[in-house]
């Protein structure tokens, strides 16, 4: 019968285990539990030096990520002037006055809707594109350095000839279209109906080659015999694509969703400057530019971090939801 | 003798290291709202021929967009690093003065001759009797129309907001198809601009946007229902369906462009794209002339909006009286006119002197465009222009302008009111958003 060993009292294979006379094999529990508190402080002091050789990325790692969270969270709990000293500590007075304010719940709708489409749109696009792109053909180191072009041009830049392109009086975009009869008079594609319409269309352009790049680069390390021998047993291109390709691919999928998820919800500078928030750019005044707005236009700096921990505090709930949804992918990603 | 040489050397490194700190230049950082090329190259020139004078001063400017000078302005005072010198609003320097956050400039005013100051721009930033802020120029919205189709069509100067609308209208020009091809009005729909038309717009009409002795918003009184019945009609008949997203600069390319007939919020530096953009033909003031803005159903004169940012002096700033130093020499005559003359129509002096300075007249732009400038000294000297926001003087002691006008409740109301909704019903939502941010700041007097 083996005998039971206290999983405290485990020999740990190393010198210091060594009973006084040298015999490595002694398994004596009562030396062993001897041995272990004789030994207690040296441990103790390799410990010691551990924490204090990682104490410094600690402190960065709260003086740059914790410390700015946590003072946002109680900026939230007062009643403070973007600029004037004065503050005054109102508890949970901002949460409950935007739980009541009908614009906080159309900013969160618009949101939603602005991050689930162009991340909707961004992955399939991303996707197809990097199929076709992992496929050999005449002048693809080209094509895969324009398809890059997009997410490398400043935002500022990529809003200015979107604005251009899609002007409802003098635009090009409209121009062809009706140039070739698709439309009969000029689209409003800045206007207050049709401004998320453009503000997406701009997002997934702009973003879609972060997909494309992420799953292109997974794609090159997928074994050709794998589809070499799916060809051999006849099957057809849609067939590897979900029996090989997907199953390949859905480990970094689920990294580029959770990233640019994170990124959509709370994606600012695109969606201001389309907008500017106010005229037709209330339509697209999502949760981030609410926040800025309230910071920096109302000068509620309270509000305008409520605002934020109520972001965070989405990101959280949704991301944990989502790495509980996907246990597998997530451990393979 | 090694330790001797030793200390030696470290004493020369010390007092090398000292006199460079003692003789370290100091950077006065001066932000403005002009940013055009030709404005930003006579400001630097400006700023080289001071920094000769000051050799221990250096100037930096920073050109900012006038929609986000307010915002970013905020920012800096937020986080403790405001510039030394600003434009801002007349409401911004308004709300800046009551927090206690501006240095006087009695000094400038002084070194400028304080009755050399226009009038007409003097209470731009003026409270308890000093100078808080003396405008770098000045310049009134202008309604400016196609005057060579308006003389063909035989249309009449518009009076009321009702002829305006018929007149707009009249101009206006459908292809066989019946799609428009010219409209007949272009509005901005960005922020500030639905702010400054608001209040301009409740000037003409008569009423006013706070009740001047309790401060409490008037956005239910008749005449600001009777503003947004205004832009409804406007948005129904004669503005271009997505006239909302469209900027300031986007109205002046329709203008000149032929794709719109009138601009309401147009202004001087409008005659410079004009001639760029136009058909050379057609870049002068026979083609585009300025028109008298019309009144509303309950006002009884006409009105325009003053944008004459007074520079700002930030108290807590690092170099304060540098750049007063700084503004003086800004404001010398031989410095100043070069700057106005880099967008002569829409940068008019501030001071009376250079008005009638030969130098400041001889200028093809101002005597081409004389109508232009005429029409906003005609405002300036009847007293009929405002800041944004102010429709009386009195406004500007009300120490929320910046909030309101930050917070997006009056372009939000105007935005209701041409969605569909009844005016008075978006009036009603913006009173009581209004009235909400204003106890919450702590200025409820009602």
């Amino acid at each position: 019968m083996k005998r039971q060993v206290n999983p405290e009292f485990q020999p740990v294979p190393s010198s210091r285990t060594k009973t006084p006379s040298g015999n490595m094999a002694e398994e004596s529990g009562a030396y062993l539990w001897k041995s272990s508190i004789a030994k207690t402080g040296p441990k103790r002091r390799d410990q010691l030096a551990g924490y204090l050789t990682i104490s410094p990325a600690l402190l960065l790692i709260l003086a740059l990520t914790l410390y700015p969270v946590a003072y946002s969270i109680w900026l939230s709990l007062l009643e403070k002037h973007s600029f004037f000293p004065q503050e005054r500590f109102v508890g949970l007075e901002n949460y409950i006055y935007l739980w009541k304010d009908p614009e906080f719940w159309t900013s969160l709708w618009l949101g939603i809707v602005y991050s689930g489409w162009t991340i909707l749109f961004q992955v399939v696009l991303g996707v197809a594109a990097a199929l076709i792109l992992n496929e050999t053909f005449w002048g693809r180191g080209l094509a895969r350095a324009i398809v890059l072009f997009p997410y490398m041009i400043p935002t500022i830049v990529a809003v200015i000839l979107w604005k251009w392109l899609l002007n409802d009086t003098y635009g090009i975009v409209n121009y062809w279209l009706m140039a070739i009869g698709i439309i009969m008079d000029p689209f409003c594609w800045l206007g207050a109906d049709h401004i998320m319409l453009s503000v997406i269309l701009m997002s997934i352009w702009q973003f879609f080659p972060f997909v494309l790049l992420s799953i292109l680069a997974r794609l090159q390390t997928i074994s050709p015999e794998l589809y070499e021998a799916a060809k051999v047993d006849g099957a057809s291109a849609f067939s590897r694509f979900i029996h090989i390709t997907l199953p390949q691919i859905r480990g970094i999928l689920f990294v580029v969703i959770l990233l640019r998820s994170i990124w959509m919800f709370t994606k600012f500078d695109t969606v201001w400057l389309m907008g500017e928030g106010a005229g037709a750019g209330r339509f697209i005044r999502t949760l981030p530019v609410y926040a800025y707005m309230r910071t920096l236009t109302y000068y509620q700096a309270g509000l305008g971090a409520a605002l934020a921990v109520i972001m965070f505090g989405i990101l959280v709930v949704t991301t944990v939801i989502y790495f509980r949804l996907f246990r597998e992918e997530a451990d393979i990603g | 003798m090694k330790r001797w040489t030793s200390i030696l050397c470290l004493g020369l490194v010390l007092g090398l290291i000292s006199f460079a700190w003692g003789t370290e230049k100091k950077v006065v950082r001066i932000w403005h709202t002009e940013t055009e090329p030709a404005t930003v190259a006579a400001f630097q020139q400006i700023i080289n021929d001071f920094e000769k004078l000051r050799p221990d001063i250096t100037v930096k400017q920073e050109a900012l967009a006038w929609g986000d000078l307010e915002a970013k302005l905020t920012a800096a005072l937020a986080a403790g690093a405001p510039p030394d010198a600003s434009h801002g609003q007349a409401v911004t320097c308004a709300s800046f003065y009551a927090k206690g956050l501006l240095r006087d400039q009695e000094d400038i005013a002084m070194a400028i001759g304080r009755d050399n100051i226009w009038e007409a721009v003097r209470r731009q930033c003026f409270h308890d009797g000093k100078y808080y802020g003396i405008p770098h120029s000045a310049v009134t919205s202008l309604l400016i129309y196609r005057k060579d189709i308006f003389k063909t069509k035989g249309l009449k100067p518009p009076e009321t907001w009702d002829e305006f609308i018929k007149v707009a209208e009249a101009l206006m020009e459908r292809d066989k198809d019946g799609r428009v091809t010219r409209y007949g009005l272009s509005l901005p729909g960005v922020g500030l601009f639905i702010n400054i038309a608001v209040g301009e717009l409740t000037k003409v009409n008569g009423g006013r946007l706070f009740d001047p002795k309790t401060g409490r918003p008037t956005f239910t009184s008749k005449e600001v229902v009777e503003v947004l019945d205004f832009y409804k009609k406007l948005s129904a008949t004669v503005l271009p369906p997505g006239w909302l997203g469209h900027g300031y600069l986007d109205t002046f390319a329709n203008l000149a462009t032929g794709k719109a007939a009138m601009l309401y919020q147009g202004y001087g530096r409008g005659a410079g794209y004009i001639e760029r953009y136009a058909p050379k033909e057609m870049a002068n003031s026979d083609h585009f002339g300025v028109l008298v803005k019309p009144r509303g159903p309950s006002g009884k004169e006409t009105a325009a909006q003053i944008d004459a940012e007074p520079w700002m002096i930030f108290k807590n700033a690092k170099y304060p009286e540098e750049a007063a130093e700084f503004l003086k020499f800004f404001f010398k005559e031989e410095n100043y006119i070069k700057y106005l003359h880099t967008v002569p129509i829409h940068l008019l002096p501030t001071l009376k002197s250079v008005r009638n300075n030969p130098t400041y007249q001889a200028n093809e732009m101002v005597r081409k465009w004389k109508e232009w400038q005429d029409m906003q000294y005609r405002y300036f000297d009847t007293g009929q222009a405002k800041p944004t926001l102010i429709i009386e003087w009195d406004d500007l002691k009300l120490p929320f302008g910046l909030e309101i006008l930050g917070s997006g409740i009056i372009p939000d109301m105007v935005t209701d009111a041409v969605r569909g909704m009844p005016s008075a019903q978006a009036a009603g939502r913006a009173q009581a958003r209004a009235e909400e941010l204003i106890t919450k700041l702590g200025h409820k007097r009602w």
